[in-house]
C-alpha cells in the first residue's frame, strides 16, 4: 500500500467499498428478497460512491496542479501563479492562499533586489517596501533596509570620495602648474629688479667719473685762464720794449745823420786847409766820440732784443701750453658728453626695467586673485553651498577681482591697446560660468548621482582649461605691451 | 473586449496592509490578477485576463506618465509611478506602483510584474498637482505627439529645477 500514490488510494478504496457494496447486495438477495426501500438505498449508495469517485478525480487533479506549481516555487522560479480558480471550488481557497504566497515571496525579493541595487549606486532613497508584506516578510524587510542604508551610506561616501579625489588631483595638477608659473614670475621679477640695481650703480659709477672728469675740466680752465694772463703781460713788456727799440734806432738815426754831417764838414775843411791838419784832428774826435755812443747804441739794442728773445720764447712756450690745455679740455668735454649720453641711455633702460617688473607684478597679482577664486570653486565641494567659499565663488567675471582689474583698473589703464587684451574677456567669463554651473549642481542629490558627480568633474576640468588660456593671455599681454612700448 | 467606463467621483481606498499584485505578456496584456486586484478594480478574474492592462487608466492621468512607464521597464528597468485608476463601476483609486521586468532563466524579457500599495494622503495630493499641469499641457497641445512633447519638457523642467532625478522625486513625496 505504501508504495501507491494517493489518488490510486483514493480510487482502490473507492473501488473496494463499491465492491464490497455490490457483494453484500448480491448475498442479501439470494436468501431473501429485498423491499424496494432497500434496493432504492442501495441504489443511492453506489450512485454517491460514483460522484464521490468522480469528485475525488477532480481534486486529486487540481492537487496535482497545485502540487506543480508550489514545485516550481520550491525550485525557485516565482513567477507562475494559478489563474482561472473557479468560484467555490474545494481547492479555490487553496489555489489563492498558494498565489497570495507566491505574491508575498515574489514582492520582498523583487523589493529586496531593487533596494540593493540602488543602494549600490549610492541611491539611498530607494528602500524596500514593507507595505503590504506580513508577517516574517514584513518583519525580515526591516533589517534588509537597515542593510540597505549603510550600503548605501558607504556607496555614497565612496562616490563622494571618488570624485573629491579626482577634484583633488584635478586642482594639485593645476595647482602645481599655477604655483610654477607664479614662480617663474617671481624669478623674471627678481632677474629684472637685479639689472636694474645694477643699472643703478654703473648709473652712480658714471656720475662719480663725470663729477671727476667735470672738476679737472675746472682746473684746466683756471689754468687756462692764468696762462691768459701770463701772456697779457709778456705782451706789455715786449711792446714796451719795441719802444725802446724805437727810441734807440731813434738815437742810431740821429748819430748817423750827425757823422754822415760831420764827415760832409771834415771834407770841407780837409779841402781848404791842405796842411791845416788841425781841424782834421778834431773832427777826428769828434767821430771817436760817435762811434763809441754808436757802440753803446749796440750794445743797448743787443740787450734789449736778448730780453725780446725771451720773451717770444715764452710766448711761444705759453702757446703751446694754452693749446695743450685747449686739446686737453676738448677731449674731457667729449668725455663728458659720452658719459652724459651713457647715462641718459642707462636712465631710459632702468625705466623700461621698472615698468617692466611693475607690469609683472601686476599680473602676477592678478593671476594669485584667478587662482584663489577656483580654489574656492573647489573648497565648495567639501564646505558645501552655505560656506564663504560658496558665497566667494558668486562672483562673475566682471565683479572679481581680475574683472575689476580688466574693466575699470590698471588692467584697462595699461593694457587696453594691446591686441591680447580682448582675448581675456572670453576664456575669464568661460572659467566663472563653469565654476557657476559645478556649483549649481551640488544643490541635488549629487553625493549619490554619478551622473552629476561626471557634470561637476567636466564643469571644472572646464575651468581648468579656460584658466590656462587666461594665464597664457595675461602672459601674452605683458610681452605685447613691452614689445609695443 | 471590455469596454471602459465613464468615471465617477466616487473613491475606493486600498488597505493599509495589502498589495495589489498583477503581471502582464510584454504587450500589457493581463496574465494574473490576485484577489485585491480583481476586489479594487470591480472585474472578475474571468474579465481581466487577457485584457489590456490600460483597461484601468483613468482619464485624469497624463499620459506623459504611461510613455515614462513603458520607456523605463521596456529598456528593464524599474519603474514607481502615483497612478489614479479607474474601476468597472466608474470609481477611482489611487496606488503607489512599482513595475519591474521578469526574465525567464535564459535572461529573455517575459513579462511585467505590477506590485500597487496604498499611498499617502500628501503624497496623493502633490503629484495631483503635478499631473494637473501635465494634462493642461497635453490638452493646450491637442494631445497628439506635441502634446506629450511638451508635457514630457515641462516634467524635466520641473525635475531640473529641483534638481533631482524622476526616481529620487516620487519617493520624495
Amino acid at each position: 500500500m505504501k508504495s501507491l500514490s494517493l489518488g490510486s488510494r483514493v480510487h482502490y478504496l473507492i473501488a473496494l467499498c463499491l465492491a464490497l457494496l455490490l457483494l453484500a447486495g448480491w448475498a442479501a438477495s439470494g436468501s431473501h428478497p429485498l423491499p424496494t426501500l432497500a434496493w432504492s438505498l442501495f441504489g443511492a449508495c453506489v450512485l454517491l460512491l460514483g460522484v464521490a469517485l468522480y469528485t475525488a478525480q477532480r481534486i486529486l487533479k487540481a492537487l496535482d496542479r497545485l502540487t506543480g506549481h508550489l514545485t516550481a516555487a520550491a525550485a525557485g522560479n516565482l513567477d507562475s501563479r494559478i489563474t482561472g480558480i473557479k468560484a467555490g471550488a474545494a481547492t479555490g481557497e487553496l489555489a489563492w492562499a498558494i498565489n497570495d504566497l507566491l505574491d508575498q515571496q515574489e514582492a520582498y525579493f523583487r523589493e529586496v533586489y531593487s533596494a540593493f541595487e540602488h543602494a549600490t549606486r549610492g541611491q539611498t532613497f530607494r528602500l524596500a517596501m514593507d507595505q503590504g508584506l506580513h508577517g516574517a516578510f514584513k518583519e525580515a524587510m526591516v533589517r534588509v533596509n537597515i542593510s540597505v542604508e549603510s550600503l548605501g551610506q558607504v556607496q555614497m561616501m565612496a562616490l563622494k570620495e571618488k570624485l573629491i579625489s579626482k577634484l583633488t588631483d584635478l586642482n594639485s595638477g593645476n595647482l602645481l602648474t599655477n604655483l610654477k608659473s607664479i614662480q617663474e614670475y617671481l624669478m623674471n621679477m627678481t632677474q629684472e629688479m637685479s639689472i636694474v640695481g645694477q643699472l643703478s650703480k654703473e648709473t652712480a659709477g658714471d656720475a662719480e667719473a663725470s663729477r671727476a672728469t667735470i672738476e679737472g675740466l675746472v682746473v684746466d680752465l683756471n689754468r687756462v685762464a692764468e696762462m691768459a694772463v701770463a701772456s697779457d703781460a709778456q705782451v706789455r713788456l715786449l711792446h714796451e720794449k719795441s719802444d725802446e727799440i724805437h727810441q734807440i734806432v731813434q738815437v742810431i738815426t740821429d748819430v748817423a745823420d750827425r757823422t754822415n754831417l760831420l764827415a760832409l764838414n771834415a771834407a770841407i775843411e780837409a779841402a781848404h786847409a791842405g796842411d791845416a791838419g788841425k781841424g782834421f784832428a778834431v773832427v777826428a774826435e769828434e767821430v771817436r766820440t760817435l762811434s763809441e755812443n754808436t757802440k753803446d747804441a749796440a750794445a743797448s739794442i743787443a740787450k734789449t732784443l736778448r730780453t725780446f728773445g725771451q720773451a717770444t720764447t715764452q710766448m711761444i712756450s705759453d702757446s703751446e701750453q694754452v693749446k695743450a690745455l685747449a686739446e686737453g679740455s676738448r677731449m674731457a668735454v667729449a668725455e663728458f658728453r659720452t658719459r652724459v649720453l651713457k647715462f641718459a641711455g642707462s636712465a631710459t633702460t632702468s625705466f623700461t626695467q621698472m615698468s617692466r617688473a611693475q607690469d609683472l607684478s601686476f599680473a602676477t597679482l592678478v593671476k594669485v586673485d584667478h587662482f584663489l577664486y577656483k580654489q574656492n570653486g573647489y573648497r565648495v565641494i567639501h564646505q558645501g553651498t552655505a560656506s564663504p567659499e560658496a558665497r566667494a565663488v558668486q562672483a562673475d567675471h566682471r565683479s572679481c577681482r581680475l574683472g575689476t582689474w580688466y574693466y575699470e583698473g590698471q588692467g584697462a589703464e595699461l593694457f587696453s591697446h594691446v591686441p591680447s587684451y580682448v582675448r581675456l574677456e572670453a576664456p575669464h567669463a568661460d572659467v566663472h560660468r563653469n565654476v557657476h554651473e559645478a556649483v549649481a549642481q551640488l544643490n541635488g542629490a549629487w553625493e549619490r548621482n554619478p551622473a552629476t558627480q561626471s557634470l561637476i568633474y567636466a564643469h571644472f576640468e572646464a575651468a581648468e582649461r579656460a584658466s590656462e588660456t587666461v594665464m597664457a593671455t595675461i602672459d601674452r599681454m605683458v610681452e605685447e605691451r613691452h614689445r609695443l612700448g | 473586449m471590455v469596454k471602459r467606463p465613464l468615471p465617477t467621483q466616487q473613491e475606493r481606498v486600498l488597505g493599509d496592509d495589502d498589495f495589489i499584485v498583477s503581471k502582464t505578456d510584454l504587450k500589457g496584456i493581463i496574465t494574473y490578477g490576485n484577489r485585491h486586484f480583481i476586489q479594487m478594480s470591480g472585474y472578475s478574474e474571468r474579465e481581466l485576463l487577457g485584457t489590456p492592462h490600460s483597461i484601468l487608466r483613468h482619464p485624469d492621468m497624463p499620459r506623459v506618465v504611461f510613455r515614462l512607464l513603458w520607456d523605463t521597464i521596456q529598456a528593464k528597468r524599474e519603474i514607481c509611478a502615483y497612478v489614479k485608476n479607474l474601476a468597472k463601476d466608474g470609481s477611482f483609486y489611487w496606488v503607489f506602483a512599482n513595475i519591474t521586468p521578469s526574465f525567464d532563466r535564459a535572461g529573455d524579457l517575459i513579462g511585467y510584474y505590477s506590485v500597487r500599495r496604498k499611498p499617502r494622503q500628501e503624497a496623493v495630493a502633490s503629484i495631483s498637482q503635478v499631473y494637473q499641469a501635465l494634462l493642461a499641457e497635453e490638452r493646450k497641445a491637442g494631445d497628439g505627439q506635441e502634446g506629450m512633447k511638451a508635457s514630457l519638457a515641462l516634467l524635466n523642467q520641473t525635475l531640473e529645477r529641483k534638481g533631482i532625478s524622476y526616481e529620487e522625486f516620487v519617493f520624495g513625496l
